[in-house]
């Protein structure tokens, strides 16, 4: 019996020190707050992966070194006052775009490295795979960039997300199509068709997009999923052909978009509207590349922001200035954008909080009340709902013009301050060939 | 029915540039019985080194086909003669890891090298054809795509004639036949084997710069190409080079009709199933020998 009885207060002792080393040290002794990044640096997504390290390190950057002019939280100052100057380290780990390595990784970070606030993976399906790690060791974690709507529906205490979901995003493209009628658009836009992606980003934003799209006056013709990794959608485009869409929904990532593209074009075919959802549409090389072949020409899609007109405000240049310097010259891109927005708030909630300790994140957290002045982006600021979802993330309609770049189309507001009018219909392939490209 | 037809004529297109990324696999195990899981990885090199060549002195991808099959075939004899060699001696698992470790190898060195981003071509030859179309009898045929198709066809057949037409093929095939055998008659099956990774490295590389015409450039770019190589190579019979070209036709024209008549979902589902099929009906695969 004393023998048990030695074994188990061993045992308890032993987990007393276990569970004394996952929490944090106190305020005072603080020297840096370490912040887990968990990126998809090689493998599918290493593209997405690759804009968000640089994200990370522009943070990183603001909130460690002296921007006294730069209007977001903690430009102004080196380091976390509320925390004595701590200085912010990002602990950097490559998934290879894989959800066991991602979740393998993050229980490293977590019980290794004693990182404080856990950021990643960037995408939606290896997000969902880590969130119970990060959950059952009450560690706070966040993905700004992540558009699945189930990532804050599953009741996680610990998740949270500044940045929209699909569904905010989604019904935006749907309201514009539905209202543009009433702005000028055309009457006779009846019907959709869906080629999405296998994915859990795709399959999500097709959900939704079943839902609005009669809710806005379409019916459904055709609805397509895809497998990640097609290496030909020519028959998809043949079927697509012969359903004759008014409107084309398509959610795809920038491999797949080429390859429709390209059969698409060999196929003589293009509908009236061309609409999309982050994927392709996100991807600033993609976008860079369509300027040589006008091949993204009136294409429109949802956005976090309206990125034409972003540029007027004196915040996003100077960030925009420090993210250049990670990112070999390449401007920030509205997925940089809601990264870099949704790590200044982590870092202002640690801040607020003057503790690394998950509790006092946690309520610091939940009082978040930050206003579109303190942004680099158009939300309408950052407050969460009992989801930790921020209920002011907000989406904008963009159209890609003749000049390649995107313009702001939706809410009526914003594109009447682009100014900008719409294209329509959806130029042909001819057309696209004969004009002049804005990178040739 | 024209839709049909009009699948069945995608499906053979594709088919031919299937062959061209298959057939390198083909060689390598009929001569060694060794799979090399980094084959997508030198399509992948094949694809980066005509945008390269491209972006960098304006050379268009198919010139480049010369330099960069020369230059592939390099480096294949060399991981033959620094790596292959070595573990070609050991077990079985041993080769596997080996071009396991090789394909994280090629592929993290390009994410260094060229990074992650996705690179395209634009203002090359197929490129600019983009658009133009043949019209027979109904049926569409994209110009750039079929010249693609066309010039797979020619170089798979160029491979065949080399391979079954003359002296050095038979040497190859004496050597994949019986080695010690060949080995009397003064072969020596190390520089055939070496040959063989370096055609296989080179065909596939070959491919890589038509493809790079129609094709997103990045360094996963191999791995999709691989997985139908691999069923294509299993259901023509390991080995066998014919056997390769009619099962590419095949996976492009089963891909293709399925995807007209089903969910898209199923297209790879089927051609792995045919490949299961052929696996239970003819185990060594359409042309392969046991």
């Amino acid at each position: 019996m004393r023998r048990v009885l030695a074994v188990l207060a061993a045992a308890a002792c032993l987990l007393s020190i276990a569970v004394l080393a996952y929490r944090p040290a106190p305020a005072a002794n603080v020297s840096e707050v370490l912040i887990g990044e968990l990126l998809p640096l090689t493998g599918n997504f290493a593209s997405l992966g690759q804009q968000y390290l640089w994200a990370g390190q522009t943070a990183e950057d603001i909130v460690n070194n002296d921007y006294p002019d730069l209007a977001v939280p903690l430009g102004p100052g080196k380091g976390f006052p509320g925390l004595g100057g701590a200085k912010m380290t990002l602990v950097v780990r490559d998934t290879q775009s894989r959800g066991d390595q991602a979740r393998t990784i993050a229980e490293q970070l977590i019980t290794v490295n004693k990182i404080h606030f856990l950021n990643g993976e960037g995408t939606s399906g290896n997000t969902s795979i880590v969130q119970p790690i990060a959950e059952s060791y009450g560690i706070p974690m966040a993905c700004h960039p992540c558009a699945s709507p189930t990532l804050t529906e599953k009741g996680f205490k610990w998740f949270w997300r500044t940045g929209p979901h699909d569904k905010v995003m989604v019904a935006s493209v749907f309201s514009f199509l539905k209202e543009w009628r009433e702005h000028g658009g055309p009457t006779d836009l009846k019907t959709v068709a869906f080629l999405t992606c296998d994915n859990l980003f795709c399959q999500d934003n097709r959900k939704v997009a079943t839902e609005l799209a009669p809710q806005s006056g379409f019916q459904v013709v055709l609805d397509l999923t895809t497998k990640t990794g097609a290496t030909t959608l020519a028959s998809e485009v043949q079927r697509l052909q012969a359903a004759n869409p008014d409107v084309l929904f398509l959610v795809q990532y920038p491999p797949e978009t080429t390859v429709f593209q390209g059969d698409a074009k060999r196929a003589g075919w293009m509908p009236k509207v061309v609409a999309t959802s982050n994927g392709a549409y996100s991807d600033q090389t993609w976008l860079e590349a369509q300027k040589k072949t006008n091949g993204g020409v009136g294409i429109l899609g949802r956005d976090p922001t309206a990125i034409d007109l972003v540029h007027d405000r004196p915040s996003w240049k100077k960030v925009n200035e420090i993210y250049k310097k990670y990112s070999h010259g390449q401007n920030m891109g509205e997925l940089a954008m809601r990264e870099i927005t949704g790590l200044l708030w982590m870092a202002d909630t640690i801040n607020r909080a003057k503790s690394v300790d998950p509790a006092a994140i946690a309520k610091a957290a939940a009082e978040t009340n930050m206003s579109p002045s303190q942004l680099i982006i158009d939300y309408k600021g950052i407050r969460f709902d009992k989801n930790n979802q921020n209920e002011l993330a907000t989406g904008v309609v963009t159209q890609i013009g003749w000049d390649g770049e995107k313009h702001t189309i939706w809410p009526w507001e914003l594109a009447k301050r682009a100014n900008f009018k719409v294209i329509f219909p959806s130029p042909s392939w001819q057309e696209r060939d004969s004009k002049p490209k804005p990178a040739s | 029915m024209p839709l049909l037809v009009q699948a069945i004529v995608n499906g053979l297109q594709m088919g031919f540039l299937y062959a061209l990324v298959a057939v390198g696999l083909t060689i390598i195990w009929g001569l060694m019985e060794m799979i090399n899981f980094a084959h997508g990885e030198f399509l992948m090199l094949g694809m980066f080194g005509a945008w390269w060549l491209s972006v960098t002195f304006g050379l268009d991808p198919l010139l480049s086909i010369l330099p960069i099959g020369l230059l592939m075939y390099g480096l294949g004899v060399l991981i033959y003669r620094l790596l292959m060699r070595r573990v070609q001696r050991g077990d079985p698992f041993t080769q596997i890891f080996a071009t396991v470790g090789l394909l994280f190898l090629l592929q993290n060195s390009a994410v260094a090298v060229f990074t992650s981003d996705y690179q395209y071509l634009s203002n090359t030859l197929l490129t600019r054809l983009s658009g133009s179309n043949l019209r027979i009898l109904g049926i569409n045929l994209g110009v750039p795509l079929l010249i693609g198709a066309l010039l797979a066809l020619v170089l798979f057949l160029a491979l065949y004639l080399l391979i079954d037409r003359t002296e050095f093929g038979l040497a190859l095939q004496a050597t994949a036949e019986d080695r010690e055998a060949a080995m009397l008659v003064g072969i020596r099956p190390q520089r055939m084997f070496a040959v063989a990774w370096g055609l296989g490295a080179a065909l596939v590389a070959v491919a890589g710069c038509i493809l790079a015409n129609f094709f997103a450039v990045y360094p996963q770019v191999g791995f999709p190409f691989t997985v139908l190589a691999y069923a294509i190579v299993a259901l023509g019979g390991f080995g066998s080079i014919l056997g390769t070209l009619l099962a590419a036709l095949v996976v492009g024209v089963v891909q293709s009709v399925t995807s007209v008549y089903l969910p898209p979902a199923f297209k790879d589902a089927f051609v792995f199933g045919s490949y299961i099929l052929i696996g239970l009906l003819r185990p060594q695969g359409l042309f392969g020998r046991f």
